[in-house]
């Protein structure tokens, strides 16, 4: 991408570069020796600030330089400004609500005549010393008109790519009880990837789901990174990451069963026990699932409850199903 | 006890056809399916009615996998009478014992009823299910317990392998060339081609591995699974013979997880046939080594795919790669693979045993042998059939298939899973051909043989199978990904109703760019049943499109239930049934629906007698 130049061209005493995020130091440097005392000539402020981080710190610097009258240069590496606290609900200590704080400086920091916001970049370069500085800030691919956009979000809503594995930070996870389960299952395969997948089976099978503390377990034991462990099981239909219930109602949907009425089959129980397909009820009794062929296709459609297979299914025999194995509960 | 040479495998197998004298019983119990319908119980009280009736020594039971006809299971084969029972209930077991085994009387309630004459069979190559058919593989089902390697050996199991052994391996790829076996989990590929390039391939360390495709994935098709469960010897006996050929010393079965019966088989014929010195170190004292490991899918369609499947070998993601370099060079580890559906390996020792050019002389120029298909859906004789290639698609429905059930139309059937494509009837003389299939837009894939009738609707069939494809793209490529998920919303926008008259063209033109684009066979077959569904099913589209009308009453939106007063007795039962309260009525007098609370369930009309509720037109909303 066209690299982009900050200005260099007000010279001779600009102010310093200065750095406004407070928690992202590291990256660039500030020269601490020449405090921005710009004022030359008839009074009026000369030359232009670069603010790095467009947080609630940044945006409040930027304001007050700006009003002072400087040119401000704000850049973010985020496609929108506003940072941390544009998630917060409430701010320490006064527990005010962050965004009645901050909206306002957001709308005035786009406003600004004298604040160019630079978001979706990044500083990959700073030379020269205080009063003279050149940086250099990459800008990235947005590809929309930003002249044009006007931030509505309907193309987000609209796009169809929607494939982020959401990973949760592997936060370790105290459950000595699983871990030990999970043990045992592992101790009867190789350490090695191949095993991955048989392990998770075993676990799945003996927790009926995935516990993360389990995922966790298997992870170090075989010697793959949580994420490669999680985006495994997440990728294969068999591993459930949430606790299913008590019964595990599967309705087939494969073709036969499919042009034999599996649909209706499969709304018949989502209505009866209100819950989607791959959801668990409330009270944590019935999970409902799809299964795409049981291969028994002579007696379609097939609903397997609990490993119990059971043939030629048709709206009558589903409630007296249900009814059966909530029954069950009460005995 | 292991053997350590041909010879002692033929004296084995001379002493176990010699020790059965018996009279048999075949009961087909042990097969997923009958286990369903109750066969175990049925073998249960054949064991104590045997007992009782003091016949325990001179009756062999036999608790056999799957016969084929899943419709009239449990099936009892008596083998001397030469009598088949169907939907046999354990009630029924003493009136077998002392009607027909001991009075020599034919019970006539329990024999197969044709349900187009009416009239009955009691031989069972009578039936017409069995008539037209040429069980090559499943012959061998009735003749043996799925978990007695005991039994496989003395009808001459193994037999091919200790002929297979004292060959040279480049003599057992020409004869599988000669025989023109061709793959049969839906691509048809020559099985030894493949099989010569893999042992030519290089290999740095010498590592080649056999891999067996058990990941039965189309849904509609379960011909592997009832092959690895009621014969899973065949198999392994297949691969071993291949390892030997292609110069192998480790392989691998990679199994549905859906098919715990399969998986529980095919470990302890591992087993057996292990202790039998078949399997492992020095196969019959050839110098031969050859493992099997067993590894379980985990539910994903896309590792049916060669290249997904051996990430998932690997204990990766199963994400196909582009097969620039094909996996009979570089597969599993990077090694030379040479991966076979379980119907191909079953077939390896049948060519080896008879040669190839017996059976080259089944079927037609271009495809070889026998094809199993499960035949299922609106069709009257559920089951699996084996029959030569070649036979025209009618044949296999209307003869072996015994046509559609409750006398409704045929409409089209649909072959090759979610990669394939619906033939319509004016297309089933088209004989069973790798070659054929793929002229009329569809595919052999591996054996799925779905039958519509008029209840089906053709545009919700597509969106069935683009909605499975969804779920089951792996999501790495664009095309797939994106192409599916695209054909998908046109496909439910018609379906509910709103669909556009530009669709059908946006829908053609985005399958085509799929067939071209997408990386790996499931998405470029992907578009299959929608291209084949427009090419002969164009005017359901049109009518879902123009005329606002499902005529198969599956896409709620495009129709109603109503009640034809005429016909209507009132006797309340649909009222009962609604679940919504849209039906009211009078006892004794006609019934109404109220179409605003309708949610078009269906249950008023599954639980009316008189056939007095029928579906029809929406009609226009009168302002």
């Amino acid at each position: 991408m066209a690299a982009r130049k900050a200005p260099a061209k007000h010279p001779p005493r600009k102010p310093t570069a200065k750095r406004a995020a407070p928690a992202k130091a590291a990256a660039t440097s500030a020269k601490p020796s020449a405090p921005p005392t710009a004022l030359e000539g008839n009074g009026k402020p000369l030359g232009s600030v670069l603010v790095v981080g467009a947080g609630i710190a940044g945006i409040q610097s930027s304001l007050d330089l700006a009003e002072s009258g400087y040119k401000v240069y704000l850049v973010e590496k985020n496609p929108s400004i506003g940072g941390v606290m544009t998630m917060l609900d409430k701010t320490f200590p006064t527990n005010d609500c962050s965004m009645c704080i901050v909206s306002p400086k957001l709308v005035e920091a786009a406003r600004h005549t004298n604040i160019e916001l630079l978001s979706y970049s990044e500083v990959d370069k700073v030379e020269g010393q205080a009063g003279h500085f050149r940086i250099q800030v990459r800008k990235k691919a947005r590809s929309v008109d930003l002249a044009k956009c006007t931030g509505c979000g309907a193309c987000a809503a609209a796009c169809p790519v929607d494939q982020r594995i959401r990973v949760p930070e592997p936060v370790p996870v105290q459950d000595d009880e699983t871990v030990r389960k999970t043990d045992a299952i592992l101790d009867r395969y190789p350490p090695q990837r191949a095993s991955l997948i048989m392990v998770l089976q075993d676990a799945n099978a003996a927790f009926n789901f995935l516990p993360e503390a389990s995922l966790q377990r298997i992870g170090e034991r075989l010697g793959l990174s949580f994420a490669e462990v999680y985006g495994t099981a997440s990728f294969y239909k068999a591993f459930s990451l949430e606790p299913r219930g008590e019964h595990l109602v599967q309705v087939c949907v494969g073709t036969a069963c499919h042009v034999r009425g599996a649909q209706r089959i499969l709304e018949e129980f989502e209505r009866l026990l209100s819950v989607k397909s791959g959801m668990t009820t409330e009270d944590r009794k019935f999970t409902l699932e799809t299964v795409n062929c049981l291969g028994a296709c002579a007696l379609g459609p097939i609903v397997v409850v609990d490993g119990e297979y059971n043939g030629s299914m048709n709206l009558a025999k589903v409630s007296r199903l249900v009814d059966s194995y909530a029954k069950k509960e009460a005995v | 006890m292991k053997l350590s040479s041909a010879q002692e495998l033929d004296r084995l197998r001379s002493e176990l056809a010699g020790s059965n004298g018996r009279s048999e019983i075949v009961i087909s119990a042990d097969a997923t399916c009958c286990i369903l319908r109750g066969a175990k119980g049925v073998a249960e009280a054949f064991r104590t009615e045997l007992q009782k009736a003091g016949l325990a020594d001179k009756m062999h039971l036999r608790l056999a996998g799957c016969l084929g006809f899943c419709e009239i299971e449990p099936m009892v084969i008596l083998k001397d009478q030469d009598i088949l029972y169907q939907r046999v209930e354990p009630k029924d077991v003493p009136e077998i014992i002392s009607e027909t085994l001991l009075g020599n009387r034919v019970i006539e309630r329990l024999l197969y009823q044709d349900p187009a004459t009416g009239q009955r069979q009691a031989r069972r190559e009578a039936v017409p299910f069995y008539g037209k058919q040429n069980r090559l593989i499943l012959g061998a089902n009735e003749r043996i317990e799925p978990v007695r390697i005991e039994d496989y050996i003395a009808i001459g199991g193994y037999a091919a392998l200790s002929k297979a052994l004292a060959m040279k391996p480049e003599a057992i790829i020409e004869q599988i060339k000669a025989s023109g076996l061709r793959g049969r989990g839906g691509g048809g590929f020559p099985t030894g081609k493949k099989w010569e390039t893999c042992r030519n391939a290089e290999s740095e360390d010498g590592v080649r591995y056999i891999i067996c495709n058990a990941d039965e994935g189309d849904p509609g098709a379960y011909m592997d699974r009832s092959v690895l469960e009621a014969n899973p010897h065949a198999v392994l006996e297949g691969m071993i013979i291949g390892s030997w050929a292609i110069g192998s010393r480790d392989g691998y079965v990679y199994v549905r997880n859906e098919y715990p019966l399969a998986v529980e088989h095919l470990a302890l014929a591992l087993r057996q046939a292990e202790e039998y010195g078949l399997l492992g170190e020095n196969i019959l004292g050839s110098g031969h080594d050859f493992r099997i490991k067993v590894v379980r899918g985990a539910g994903a369609f896309v590792c049916g795919e060669s290249t997904a499947l051996m990430q998932s070998l690997e204990g990766k993601v199963g994400r196909p790669r582009a097969k620039y370099v094909h996996t009979v060079e570089r597969g599993l580890y990077d090694r030379p693979s040479n991966l076979n559906n379980v119907e191909t390996w079953a077939n390896v020792p049948l060519i080896i045993d008879k040669g190839a050019a017996w059976f080259a002389s089944i079927g037609t120029t271009g495809s070889k042998g026998t094809k199993i298909f499960s035949l299922v859906g609106k069709i009257n004789n559920t089951g699996l059939v084996e029959v030569p290639m070649g036979i025209p698609l009618r044949e296999i429905i209307f003869d072996i298939g015994g046509g559609i059930p409750e006398g409704k139309k045929f409409k089209a059937v649909q072959t090759g899973g979610p990669s394939g494509g619906c033939i319509p009837e004016n297309l089933l003389d088209i004989p069973v051909d790798y070659d054929e299939l793929t002229k009329a837009g569809s595919m052999m894939g591996s054996g799925g043989m779905i039958v519509m009738d008029e209840d089906t609707c053709m545009v919700d069939v597509a969106r069935y199978f683009l909605n499975f494809l969804k779920g089951e793209s792996c999501g790495k490529c664009v095309a797939c990904r994106e192409g599916v998920r695209r054909m998908l919303q046109i496909l439910e926008r018609i379906t509910r109703g709103e669909g556009r008259s530009e669709d059908l063209d946006t829908l053609q033109e985005l399958g085509e760019y799929l067939l071209d684009t997408a990386l790996c066979a499931l998405g470029s077959t992907a578009a299959n049943p929608v291209l084949t569904t427009l090419r002969y099913f164009r005017h359901e589209y049109e009518a879902h499109i123009t005329e606002r009308y499902c005529s198969a009453g599956v896409c709620k939106p495009l129709f109603q239930y109503v009640i034809d007063p005429a016909t209507c007795t009132g006797c309340q039962v649909c009222k009962k049934r609604c679940p919504v309260g849209a039906i009211t009525g009078e006892k004794k007098a006609p019934h109404l629906i109220d179409p605003q609370m309708c949610t078009k369930c269906g249950a008023c009309f599954e639980a009316c007698r008189f056939d007095a509720i029928a579906r029809a037109r929406i009609k226009e909303k009168v302002a």
